[in-house]
């Protein structure tokens, strides 16, 4: 017998996201990674894993496809192609003999949302009550947040784009109240 | 919806990435201590709690964020947070209470 | 154009004609017009019945504040909003719209029927009459209040429009559009500030749209007004929202902004979103919310055709439209003069303006006798006459005693002016008394917020272009032409010859409310002006007495004897006016309402016509019918499946946390009552874990998935609190230990397979682990593979079957979930939900946290003292379970229970006594947790919390269930299946 093992993210984009002033994808497949270190050995474990773990709360640093945010004093998320980087969570798990660290697989915990377009930030301010403006949140701040009652991880990849993930469960949520903004209307101005 | 200061993000945030964790500076006694502890002081820790009118150290989890708990000032009358402070650091005085106020 | 309709006046579209109906009756008013001011412009005053005497009412104002002239507008299945304010609602082609609290029609009402008696409804009428006999509360009281009060209907139908919100922010938020507040956003736009301008009318420009003799900077108001308006909306930094209320004012200057987008428009295209609330951060909060102009309390000043002056100057200037022919003008404040004039001007007769004061400016006087109106110094109108309209007044000269009739169909009135201090209270910025104008002040600001104008006291438009100019960062002083604003004196009580018992004299309109009731209320003992509102509802209604709160706190303080510092001023609370439902819940509607969480899995059993149940937040399947079963017998045959063969079951919504470091062994040692430093790789252990008041708090199997690895898993609901609980502890108790732990719920897929038939099934299709009893015995962990995709494979079971729970990555488990089942139809596979798991777990007793604990069990009481560790020197939890409380006797244990006839199931939650013959209140033992039908035993089975239950084994308990029913049941030991669990090793 042989099965055919397909992935099912369980949720899809409304045609009413799939165009207008902001649109929205589903990210496919991921590595993610929690990664968590203890502050003296950030700066080894980064170099010996070859990633950049951004010091500062809040603060993502992408290289390549890789993305590595810090969310917590000694918490980063790593998200990064399936593919490519299958092998990383084996060699943070190695290190973690060496290192007071830990790593944990997340994978398949998220789902992730990329919104584009200018009306981008609006989208994220139906449900998510930060300040978006490129002062107070510029591009390449990540940080835990909610969308109404769905925590959500948010990522500013663009002055008008921005990556939402949320627990697999809470999808259907977060998305559909972007499709009821969106098929609300937009702002005007 | 109040905006607080998270000590750790160093930021304010809006309080609904927050939880309140009830009141702050009750440490737990360890293994020993307990061991010592009469029913009664076991229950006065347990238990019994200031519910202080005014300035009040209190516990917040920024769970929706940096997932961190911290301790902060807040006056219960005027609901104004008066400062956010990291986990560990000391009991402010009323006089270190005042200072913040005073914006010292 | 009729004849109340005035040319060349007005905002209003005289080019559109629109037409409207009002009670069946169509009438034409313009675009731009209000439901009040397109019937006024009819000469229609009468627009509906008061709340307690069903008095005919007409508008006493021109917007918000509107007590008196609510309707209800309706368009269509699921749109019909009542309690709408005429003064507001603007109108459009088609609209329908009616009167209310009024039956059988408008103008006559049976109702009014209380009128007629309204000595007997004096305040407090309601808490002294509906009291006894208490039969009759339910049975005649209740729909007699139900009938005769209340305003327009409550809908009945779901509301077929949909509504929106979203978060926003800005450096300034100005509340009001009016010279004070335009003045600021024009500033604060130079200043680079990102500003938001709300005002709740159609029109921006409050009060410059009703002033024609102002001039500001050589220009008339309006002129300026529209260059105004027109530079903030070029400005990228600035946006204008009309038909927008600030709804309330909360901490850290967050402000609700609920837009209206649609009440206004002919037709409704679908989705539209009808209102939105705007949740604004701002930096900033101006408010220049302007002041509303207060009636004068005398017999009768609440017939149709009285009103305010500023209304009646409004309806002329905003709307064109002449109130009435003939007005009386009934003042103690000179602003009421230039109404008066301006309706003279506009070919209004004024019959007289009466002015309670002595002292009147003499310009005042003189601009009266040039347009021939006669001044009445120092004299009262003491009664109105009219049925449905006011048709005359009486003045009346206290000094002489002198009464005098005179002819109107209309009286404007004016007792002062109140500012708006309902956003600035929000704020709970604080307030101080003007002795001087008797009206709170805003004083010291507890946000960042600062009310400037009117709402501030500062009337006049100089006073509030500067005030605006400055405040929102400018330097600019304005050059203004403006009639005088004057002052005013306040008159608590006005004089009038007819006792106060035969007067009808009301404060508030909405609640019929009269001065009379006010007085009584004081002279019954009420002090403060809170109980005072209480107990006579003024300032209750959905107007929250924005023009009576100050008249009634005049007449209490004047009453008590006191200051009205001393009497208080209610609170005003949020919302500023009714908000709709709508509004609030935004997008959070149906399907968005609240979150409802899915497996993976969820979509299969939901093609297979599963029945769900909601757990926690979770929907989970509940049982799989087949066609033509019902639940009992779809769970009977789910079970014995499952004993007999093989049952799958969906437990991904297990909570799952892992917990990883150096130091992970020792705090799970803390967080759980048993030892966790023994636990092997790859062994698994059943973990039971306290709060710190040593009561069970969560329970769950824990894998060793590594030295340094636990694999936890928590019950369903309790997985955040189990969370939150630990890294409680984690990051202020221990923070010593170096650990680390992350919610993995959502990462795995988790298949629970029980049965003789488990293994064979996944045999094949399982990589890298060795499945054989010996490699991998009951209450093991491995890590492998299955069909191709990582897995954490534990041999565990909640059924007393050979069991495995198949943790897959999320996004596969739907496809794993319908392979197995395809590969399992060889067993005769079959489905289970929640219902069957419960059976199959209480057969073998294991507890549900949260069903046969509640919060006040402990370990000991649950019969698991042997899960609790005597080694470990501290566990959460541990010090407690040493109290002499929770180890005294007479706490409840529990046990199981067998009914006498096997076939009664036990109903959840029945109380079990020892004697049923003893008297009621009877001495209750406890109650039954859990109990089921088990099809395996051919009989009930239940678990019971009783008290001393382990010293009652085979005693005899009985559960009354009134009616004269009570079952037998014998306390055994709550295992009932398979006691020495040898089919957990079926091979």
């Amino acid at each position: 017998m042989s099965y055919d093992m397909k992935i099912d993210l369980g949720v899809e984009i409304p045609e009413v996201l799939q165009s207008g002033p902001v649109t929205a994808e589903l990210l496919g497949e991921k590595v993610r990674l929690s990664l968590r270190v203890k502050s003296a050995d950030r700066t080894v474990v980064a170099k010996a894993l070859g990633l950049t773990l951004p010091a500062k709360i809040g603060v993502a640093s992408t290289k390549a496809d890789l993305m590595t945010a810090c969310l917590g004093p000694d918490e980063w998320i790593v998200i990064g192609e399936t593919d490519k980087h299958a092998g990383l969570y084996e060699k943070a798990h190695k290190l973690s003999t060496k290192y007071v660290m830990s790593v944990t697989d997340v994978s398949y915990r998220n789902i992730g949302v990329v919104l584009t377009g200018q009306a981008a930030a609006e989208m994220v301010n139906v449900g998510c009550p930060l300040d978006l403006c490129l002062e107070a949140f510029p591009v390449g701040k990540c940080t835990r947040t909610v969308y109404e009652a769905s925590p959500i991880l948010l990522h500013r990849t663009g002055e008008d784009s921005f990556v939402m993930e949320c627990w697999r469960s809470f999808a259907p949520y977060m998305i559909g109240l972007m499709a009821a903004h969106a098929r609300g209307g937009f702002r005007s101005n | 919806m109040f905006l607080i200061h998270c000590p750790y993000c160093d930021e304010k945030r809006p309080e609904t990435e927050f939880a309140h964790a009830g009141e702050a500076h009750i440490v737990r006694p360890n293994a020993a201590e307990q061991s010592e502890m009469t029913d009664a002081q076991w229950s006065e820790f347990m238990f019994i709690r200031d519910n202080k009118r005014g300035d009040s150290c209190e516990r917040w989890w920024h769970v929706n964020g940096c997932n961190m708990f911290f301790n902060a000032v807040r006056n219960t009358v005027t609901d104004k947070f008066v400062k956010t402070y990291k986990m560990g650091a000391k009991r402010p005085s009323n006089a270190q209470i005042q200072k913040w106020k005073e914006g010292v | 154009m009729g004849e109340f309709r005035r040319a060349g006046r007005g905002l209003i579209n005289k080019d559109n004609p629109v037409h409207f109906s009002f009670d069946c009756k169509t009438y034409q008013g313009y675009e731009g017009d209000t439901i009040a001011s397109a019937l006024l412009a009819n000469g229609v005053h009468l627009m509906g019945r008061s709340f307690k005497y069903h008095r005919p009412r007409g508008p006493v104002g021109s917007g918000f504040e509107e007590p008196n002239a609510l309707v209800t507008v309706t368009r269509g299945k699921g749109r019909m909003t009542s309690n709408l304010r005429a003064t507001t609602m603007e109108i459009y082609s088609g609209m329908e719209a009616s009167s209310q609290n009024r039956w059988p029609s408008l103008g006559f009402d049976a109702g009014a029927f209380n009128n007629t008696f309204s000595m007997f409804f004096p305040a407090g009428f309601y808490n002294k009459t509906f009291m006894w006999p208490k039969s009759f509360w339910d049975k005649v009281y209740e729909p007699f209040i139900r009938n005769m009060a209340g305003l327009g209907p409550a809908p009945t139908e779901v509301d077929a429009d949909v509504y929106g919100s979203v978060y926003g922010h800005c450096d300034v938020l100005i509340v009001g559009s009016g010279p004070a507040g335009l003045a600021a956003a024009i500033a604060a736009a130079k200043k680079d500030q990102s500003v938001i301008l709300v005002d709740e009318n159609a029109e921006l420009g409050g009060s410059l749209n009703s002033s024609p003799s102002v001039v500001i900077d050589g220009k008339p108001a309006s002129e300026w007004r529209h260059k105004t308006l027109k530079a903030l909306s070029k400005a990228s930094n600035v946006t204008l929202m009309a038909r927008t209320t600030a709804v309330g004012y909360y901490h850290d200057d967050f402000v609700g902004l609920s837009e209206r987008l649609t009440d206004h428009l002919p037709i409704l295209e679908g989705n539209q979103i009808r209102e939105k609330l705007h949740r604004i951060r701002a930096g900033k909060v101006i408010l220049a919310q302007g002041a509303i102009e207060r009636p004068l309390v005398f017999d009768g000043n609440d017939k149709p055709g009285v009103m305010l002056a500023s209304a009646a100057q409004d309806y002329l200037n905003v709307y064109g439209v002449a109130v009435g022919k003939e007005a009386v003008v009934f003042t103690s404040h000179d602003s009421a003069y230039t109404a008066a004039f301006e309706l003279a001007d506009a070919n209004i007769r004024i019959a007289a303006i009466v002015d309670a004061r002595i002292y009147i400016p003499t310009s005042l006087i003189t601009m009266a006798s040039d347009r021939g109106i006669d001044v009445h110094v120092g004299k009262v109108l003491s009664g109105t006459s009219g049925k449905k309209r006011v048709s005359s007044a009486e003045i009346y000269d206290p000094t002489s005693g002198a009464k005098e009739t005179i002819k109107c169909d209309s009286v404007l009135m004016c007792g002062g002016w109140t500012p708006s201090l309902h956003l600035w209270s929000h704020s709970k910025g604080s307030i101080k008394w003007d002795a001087e104008t008797g009206v709170y002040l805003p004083d010291v600001a507890n946000e960042n917020c600062v009310s400037i104008g009117a709402s501030n006291g500062d009337f006049g438009f100089k006073a509030a272009l500067d005030a605006g100019s400055k405040i929102g960062g400018g330097r600019k002083t304005y050059t203004v032409e403006e009639p005088i604003f004057g002052t005013g004196e306040v008159f608590s009580s006005l004089p009038s010859y007819k006792k106060s018992s035969k007067q009808k004299a009301f404060v508030d309109f909405q609640n019929d409310v009269t001065e009379k009731d006010i007085k009584l209320a004081v002279r019954e003992g009420f002090r403060s002006i809170e109980h005072v509102k209480r107990y006579t509802t003024n300032g209750m209604a959905t107007d929250q007495g924005k023009t009576s709160n100050l008249n009634a706190l005049e007449i209490a303080s004047k009453a008590l004897g006191k200051e009205a510092p001393q009497v208080g001023l209610t609170t005003f609370r949020p919302p500023y006016t009714p908000t709709t439902f709508g509004a609030f819940c935004g997008y959070k509607m149906d399907d968005l309402f609240e979150v409802t969480r899915k497996t993976p899995i969820d979509a299969w059993a939901e093609q297979q016509r599963a029945v769900f149940e909601p757990v926690g937040v979770w929907r989970r399947a509940w049982y799989f019918p087949k066609a033509g079963e019902d639940m009992h017998t779809a769970v009977a045959r789910e079970c014995k499946a499952t004993r007999d063969s093989l049952g799958m079951f969906d437990a991904s919504t297990l909570g799952k946390i892992e917990v990883v470091g150096p130091d992970a062994a020792k705090f799970m040692n803390k967080m759980y009552t048993n030892p966790w430093g023994s636990l092997k790789v790859g062994a698994a252990r059943y973990g039971l874990m306290c709060r710190e008041d040593g009561y069970i708090y969560d329970d769950g199997v824990v894998g060793r998935i590594a030295e340094d690895r636990f694999h936890v898993t928590t019950t369903t609901g309790g997985a955040p609190r189990v969370y939150r609980h630990m890294e409680d502890y984690l990051q202020t108790e221990f923070p010593e230990l170096d650990v680390w732990l992350t919610s993995t719920t959502e990462h795995w897929a988790v298949i629970a397979l029980n049965g003789p038939n488990a293994r064979k099934l996944i045999e094949p299709f399982v990589e890298g682990i060795d499945l054989s009893p010996e490699a991998f015995p009951h209450m093991n962990v491995r890590e492998g593979k299955i069909f191709g995709l990582p897995t954490r494979l534990f041999r565990v079971s909640f059924s007393g079957e050979l069991g495995f729970e198949v943790n897959v990555p999320a996004q596969y488990g739907k496809a794993v979930w319908e392979a197995l089942y395809e590969a399992g139809q060889q067993y005769d596979i079959t489905p289970y939900g929640t219902e069957t798991m419960h059976v199959l777990r209480a057969e073998k007793g294991f507890i549900i946290v949260g069903q046969d604990t509640d919060g006040t069990v402990t370990p000991q009481d649950a019969g698991m003292s042997w899960i609790v560790s005597k080694k470990k020197k501290d566990f959460v939890g541990k010090r407690s379970l040493a109290r002499p409380d929770l180890t005294a006797d007479g706490r409840k244990h529990l046990i199981g229970l067998l009914t006498e006839d096997s076939n009664v199931v036990l109903e959840e939650g029945a109380h079990i006594v020892a004697d049923p013959n003893q008297p009621i209140p009877m001495d209750m033992l406890g109650h039954v947790t859990s109990s089921y039908w088990s099809e395996s035993l051919g009989t009930s089975v239940a678990m019971a919390l009783v008290k001393d239950g382990f010293k009652r084994m085979d005693e005899t308990l009985y559960i009354p269930m009134g009616g004269g029913i009570v079952h037998k049941a014998k306390v055994v030991k709550p295992v009932f299946y398979d006691p020495k669990g040898e089919r957990l090793n079926v091979v």
